[in-house]
């Protein structure tokens, strides 16, 4: 992601997602969302294949208790 | 025998097996404290006070008729308001949760409950232990006991700030990107983020599933030490919990720490994150006790903080949309003005972000596991000395850089201890971080600099 979003476009993303909010909030989802964008323009690109994300599904986990 | 209320776990656990000392009477000691003081710091949000006295009352009688002791046997405690009690309302400070009664006690209390504990109440937080300080939610903020006009950090807030008052000699909070270590270090007490799976959150209201961590404040390492032998154990009902051995805590502080080999990250305490500079002299003044007790200090260089700080929070902010967007979506103005702010724009993180932090992740944390090879430590301040308290833009939250968050990342065990205090009183702080699942040696060094230092001394003045 690099093309900074307007402020129409970050309020279309919103209802998208389901957020019909009042004026007052959706302005504040705007200014959050300038943070979290600025994070995400942080994220270095091109990780080697060999990092997987984190949690990865695990299935000794969903073996059941031991009695 | 001095006040009981300042006695450590460790004290009163040995007078109360000798008989020297009632757990009525320790319970006493606390509930009168509270009655007397806690309006001035609102550190409790719910007091269990005739639950207590029944349990006090249940633990004496079992000590006089000489059955075996569980290792909290009449040790009063109490619970962020996060953790699910069954029969206690448990809010999470938020409008949301005002009518929240859990039918069934989490792992931790059901732990605590077993070894003999005794439940005083339930402390304050940030709302869902995540937006604060705030004053639209359910319950007033937490005070700083050192000075009431500073704020007692984030977001196991009214833990800390009992256990330093003198309300509780034990509290468990919970540690998603410092917010056990963030209080322990404003009050001046020690506080454990555990090993990631060490101790089981189910009950805990999740912050942020793949970073929340449970985990023990006390005012000494020793007393977390005991209280993480109560709690430390694997928990099929926890998806994230470690099956591992548990050591013997308590036995590891050996006050031995000759031949350890400390790193300092340096980059990010000169370059990222500056410390002040009486934090500074606090810190190299803490570093020349572990070299006078044959530790040897080095240097260490790991990836950029604000790398560990983006993928914590990037990943954290859609996790919390995840578990909030339903009120989000139907009554956003129950929520506080500050959580609100911090988790709204969640909804709008992409699922290539989400995994591209995953990712990140996964090579942050091995990064940090192979410079804990080279060394049995870390040490850097856990923070500066407690700001005010007063409104802070939520803003905040994603702009400034953090010192404890790194090791929510990495999972690795990380302690807060008290190293000093300002000119104005307040306390400093020192963060020792382990290898994985070394819980122990990071107990045994908190330990040692405590016996070493007079700073476990001075307890503030209500």
């Amino acid at each position: 992601m690099t093309d900074t979003p307007s402020q129409d476009e970050i309020v279309r993303l919103a209802r998208q997602a389901g957020l019909d909010l009042p004026a007052a909030y959706m302005q504040e989802l705007v200014e959050a969302y300038s943070h979290v964008r600025a994070m995400v323009d942080r994220l270095p690109a091109g990780r080697p294949h060999g990092d997987e994300p984190a949690h990865l599904f695990v299935p000794q986990k969903f073996l059941p208790a031991k009695e | 025998m001095s006040d009981p209320a300042f006695l450590t776990i460790a004290a009163a656990s040995k007078l109360i097996a000798a008989r020297e000392l009632s757990p009525v009477e320790l319970t006493e000691a606390y509930l009168g404290r509270i009655a007397k003081f806690d309006s001035l710091l609102d550190s409790f949000v719910t007091l269990t006070a005739e639950r207590a006295r029944a349990e006090a009352k249940a633990a004496e009688a079992a000590v006089m008729a000489g059955k075996p002791l569980g290792r909290l046997h009449g040790i009063p405690y109490c619970l962020k308001d996060i953790y699910e009690t069954a029969g206690i309302r448990t809010t999470a400070m938020s409008k949301l949760l005002a009518d929240n009664v859990p039918t069934r006690d989490g792992y931790c209390q059901e732990k605590m409950a077993a070894a003999g504990g005794v439940l005083l109440g339930k402390n304050a937080t940030w709302e869902f232990a995540h937006g604060g300080p705030s004053w639209d939610i359910l319950f007033p903020p937490a005070r700083n006991p050192w000075n009431r006009d500073h704020s007692p950090a984030g977001s196991s807030s009214g833990s800390a700030a009992a256990v330093a008052a003198g309300f509780s000699p034990a509290t468990l909070g919970s540690d998603t990107g410092g917010s056990i270590r963030g209080p322990a270090a404003a009050c001046g007490i020690a506080g454990l983020k555990p090993t990631y799976g060490l101790v089981s959150r189910r009950g805990v209201i999740p912050n942020c599933f793949t970073h929340d961590h449970a985990g023990p404040l006390a005012w000494t390492s020793e007393d977390v030490a005991i209280l993480m032998q109560v709690i430390a154990g694997h928990d099929p009902e926890d998806p994230g919990s470690a099956d591992v051995p548990i050591p013997d805590y308590a036995a590891a502080l050996t006050g031995e720490v000759k031949g350890l080999v400390i790193g300092v990250p340096i980059d990010w305490l000169e370059k990222e994150s500056p410390m002040t500079p009486a934090t500074k002299t606090a810190f190299d003044a803490a570093l020349e006790v572990f070299r006078g007790l044959g530790a040897t200090v080095r240097p260490v260089t790991l990836p950029p903080l604000q790398q560990y700080d983006d993928a914590k929070k990037i990943i954290a902010v859609a996790e919390l949309f995840t578990i909030h967007g339903k009120d989000l979506r139907t009554r956003p103005e129950l929520f506080g003005a500050s959580l609100r702010y911090r988790i709204i724009a969640g909804g709008l993180v992409r699922a290539e972000d989400y995994i591209q932090a995953q990712r990140l992740r996964t090579y942050l944390a091995r990064a940090m596991q192979k410079v804990m090879a080279t060394v049995d430590l870390l040490m850097l301040p856990t923070s500066e000395p407690a700001g005010k308290l007063e409104p802070v833009p939520p803003a905040s939250l994603f702009t400034r850089l953090s010192l404890t968050t790194p090791f929510n990342v990495g999972g690795n065990p990380a302690l807060s201890i008290c190293n000093g205090y300002s000119e104005a009183g307040l306390p400093f702080s020192l963060q020792i971080v382990g290898r994985l699942f070394d819980d122990a040696t990071v107990l045994r060094a908190g330990d040692a600099y405590e016996k070493a230092t007079p700073w476990r001394d001075r307890r503030p003045s209500l």
